[in-house]
């Protein structure tokens, strides 16, 4: 069977299955393969921004460890995919009871996005932890530590992933294209570094769209991103200033209902959008609204709904929008 | 205010007795009474008491009637019965013998149901008084005319009871406003307001109005996702209008207490309508932030159940929105149902759709639902919607449904596919094979196709296979 009729995603494909196959990480990857060595770890604890490797690096140990057929020894969970600290009880108290490896003595639970999870629950997970000590050990993944409740900290080795430096990042891909044999030039590569702001699965995938649609170069990079991205969140800013809120409001909705985002990432894009050049405001103005719209991310956290805060902003952005026009 | 605006229900409204829906025991009653009284001899009984559940006809028989018949119309409101004046006003006409070549009259107390307790005491006596007195014939409604304080009423009067309407009364009601104003409207749309109206054709119409002036046409979905049922609360239409038309806080409390939707449901209504009801644009900043506020709140008690905050969460949409209008100038506005509620109904395959691609796929590229909407999935989509031939193989790498390549590939849909039969067709198949195949040759090569693309989803597939 060639090749050539079925194609993986490249952040699948191009994922090191071992940990000998990481490039980068290098204090955190010897410290992993010391526990291959000794066939024993003690509850893991990975911290680092997105894209630096820290969910690859999970799975790579469990491989390392069981060998190919790791993954019925590792119990996959994700905070923000699972319904709460109940759920995740019952598949741990379940997958505690399933049998154990062959040479190990221990299996593993991968909890992805553990900073998800509110104070209490993490309390209950900590129970957990050292319920079920004696067969199992946790990974837990996080984007910040300190969102991590301190007794959770203490009783696990803390490893912290490095965002990872330009050379690097630009080297995977270019190793990437060679193995794919697609055409790039070296400034769209260094372009999806930037625009990928150090996450190694954002950039691969950037890639993978890229060269879909021909030679990797800068204008392509752009148009991928712009493609990936609504550019409807700068028109929301703009349209409101303009004073046309109920237009604003529309776009705003089928950002959220139609691309599927949810508020928060609205919220980040609006913040990136402030401080971009294109968007023609006197600087102080943009203190403002980033002001606001920090106001607004906080209260999505609280569990405020989407649309009518994000409605309270844009009408809020209308008046400044008047206000910015009577003083002209 | 636009006059394009009547109410259907007072549009509508039967001219003829014979347009009154259904009711043909009570017309015929209330009929042979009415002759008696045209014909100069007052029947025993000088009032008629109709009795029944709302919206069933007691007031359009009544109008009807007068209309038919030429009578004058003198209309009452029982609330009206705690004004001296008013009361006087009527007793004065009731009294007086019309003119020879004058209309005849007909006098209307509506809802005398309403009258209540000892201070409406004199009320009662009053209108006791008037049925005494009359020259022309009276006619009173009641919703529930059992009540104990009634009974004076009750035995002074013709009782005549009318009942709730059957479902397909309603239909056929609802269908001939739909003709008439020439509006497209589902079978199965009316069927279900007129079920939901349970028996009352006012506030099917209310309902039918409100569908038909907002959508142009009346689906089944629209109906089901619009019509509440009433329960003598505001319709979110009526709970709209009494917001924006507080003129003090404990007017805006009111209407949005006075309602059956759930507090989301509320704060979604008004969340629609602020721009809607408001134009300048430091009030429509005011009511949402006002409502804004309320939101955060009932984020609140959501996260820590703390109930006891409910009250802020209605000062802030009530009062705090309403009171938000210091320059708009308060206009009849035409309220919207809340797209957003519309959206997530119409969206909601859509919606299912892509969670099952983040579930299918984002398993092998590790990550969260979460992260794949946000940071797979945009960059898939390119594929598809760009590179139909490259996505053909995407596709049969992860076992894609046709559903999910529809979402991927909109418009390139059929692309994607037949550069996958191609695909599937170029696995099966051997360059070398030339002869045709039986018929039973290709049925095993079906069968030994959906085994085989199976196991060629490549590393991490062919990894789960073994275990």
């Amino acid at each position: 069977m060639s090749s050539e009729l079925v194609e993986l995603l490249w952040a699948e494909k191009y994922r090191p299955k071992s940990l000998d196959e990481i490039v980068n990480q290098e204090e955190v990857v010897n410290r992993l393969k010391k526990f291959v060595e000794e066939k024993n770890m003690p509850h893991l604890l990975f911290v680092g921004p997105p894209g630096t490797g820290k969910t690859t690096a999970a799975h790579a140990l469990a491989h390392d460890l069981y060998g190919e057929n790791y993954r019925q020894y590792m119990l996959e969970l994700n905070a923000s995919d699972e319904r709460g600290i109940d759920t995740i009880r019952t598949k741990v108290k379940e997958f505690a009871r399933s049998r154990t490896p062959p040479e190990i003595p221990f299996k593993i639970v991968l909890l992805d996005e553990a900073d998800n999870m509110t104070a209490d629950a993490q309390q209950a997970l900590r129970r957990l932890m050292e319920m079920y000590t004696a067969n199992t050990r946790f990974i837990l993944i996080a984007n910040f530590p300190s969102k991590i409740i301190e007794p959770i900290q203490s009783r696990c080795a803390l490893f912290r992933f490095t965002p990872l430096n330009k050379d690097d990042v630009i080297a995977r891909l270019k190793w990437i294209c060679e193995q794919e044999d697609c055409k790039y030039t070296v400034e769209g590569l260094e372009t999806i570094y930037e625009v990928s702001e150090g996450d190694m699965r954002r950039a691969i995938n950037i890639l993978q769209a890229a060269a879909a649609l021909g030679t990797v170069t800068p204008e392509i990079v752009y148009k991928v991103v712009g493609l990936a991205h609504p550019k409807e969140v700068r028109e929301v800013i703009t349209l409101a200033l303009e004073g046309e809120f109920m237009r604003a409001r529309e776009k705003l909705r089928s950002l959220i209902i139609s691309y599927g985002l949810s508020g928060t990432d609205v919220v980040k894009q609006i913040h990136r959008e402030i401080f971009s050049p294109e968007l023609k405001i006197p600087d102080e103005l943009r203190v403002l609204i980033a002001d606001y719209t920090g106001e607004i991310q906080y209260r999505l956290v609280e569990g405020a709904d989407d649309e009518i805060q994000l409605n309270a902003f844009i009408a809020w952005l209308t008046l400044l929008g008047q206000k910015l026009r009577a003083s002209r | 205010m636009s006059l394009a605006r009547i109410p259907w229900v007072i549009k509508y409204r039967p001219k003829r007795v014979e347009e009154v829906v259904n009711q043909e025991q009570a017309k015929r009653v209330f009929l042979s009474w009415l002759r008696q009284w045209l014909s100069g001899k007052p029947p025993e009984k000088k009032a008629a008491l109709f009795y029944g559940p709302a919206g069933v006809g007691k007031t359009s028989l009544v109008e009807a009637a007068a209309h038919e018949y030429k009578l004058e119309l003198i209309e009452m409101n029982a609330s009206d019965f705690r004004r001296r004046e008013d009361i006087e006003r009527i007793a004065k006409i009731a009294a007086t013998q019309s003119s020879l070549f004058g209309r005849k009259k007909i006098i209307l107390l509506d809802e005398v149901d309403g009258i209540s307790g000892t201070a409406d005491r004199g009320g009662l006596d009053a209108i006791l008084e008037l049925i005494n007195n009359t020259r022309h014939p009276i006619v009173m409604t009641a919703n529930d005319p059992w009540d104990q304080k009634l009974k004076p009423l009750r035995d002074a009067s013709l009782m005549i009871a009318f009942n709730r309407l059957s479902e397909r009364d309603v239909v056929t009601a609802l269908k001939r406003i739909c003709e008439a104003e020439k509006i497209e409207c589902e079978r199965d749309a009316l069927k279900y307001i007129a079920q939901r109206s349970e028996g009352d054709l006012r506030s099917a119409i209310n309902d039918l109005q409100s569908i038909a002036e907002g959508y142009g046409k009346v689906t089944l979905d629209l109906a089901r996702s619009l019509v509440v049922s009433r329960d003598r609360q505001y319709t979110p239409w009526e709970m709209l209008r009494n917001l924006f038309m507080s003129k003090y806080a404990w007017q805006a409390k009111r209407a949005i207490t006075h309602t059956d939707l759930d507090y989301e449901t509320i704060l979604q209504w008004i969340n629609e309508n602020i721009p809607v009801q408001y134009s300048d644009p430091s009030d429509i900043w005011h009511a949402y932030e006002a409502l804004a506020r309320a939101d955060i709140m009932l984020a609140r008690i959501k996260r820590t159940m703390s109930w006891d905050l409910l009250s802020y969460v209605f000062d802030l949409a009530g009062p705090g929105v309403a009171l938000s209008r210091k320059r708009s100038k308060f206009r009849w506005a035409k309220y919207q149902f809340p797209q957003k509620i519309l959206m997530l109904a119409r969206t909601k395959e859509a919606r299912e759709i892509r969670n099952a691609i983040a579930e299918a796929v984002g398993k092998r590229v590790l990550v969260s639902k979460k992260k794949f909407l946000s940071d797979v999935l945009p960059f898939m989509k390119i594929l598809f919607e760009e590179r139909p031939d490259y996505a053909a193989r995407i596709a049969i790498a992860y076992n894609l449904t046709d559903n999910m390549i529809k979402y991927l590939a909109g418009a390139r849909y059929q692309a994607v596919k037949e550069h996958m039969n191609m695909l599937l067709l170029r696995m099966e198949r051997p360059p070398t094979v030339s002869k045709p195949v039986t018929t039973r040759e290709s049925k095993r090569k079906e069968s030994s196709r959906s085994v085989r693309s199976r196991s060629k989803r490549g590393g991490r597939g062919r990894q789960t296979t073994l275990f």
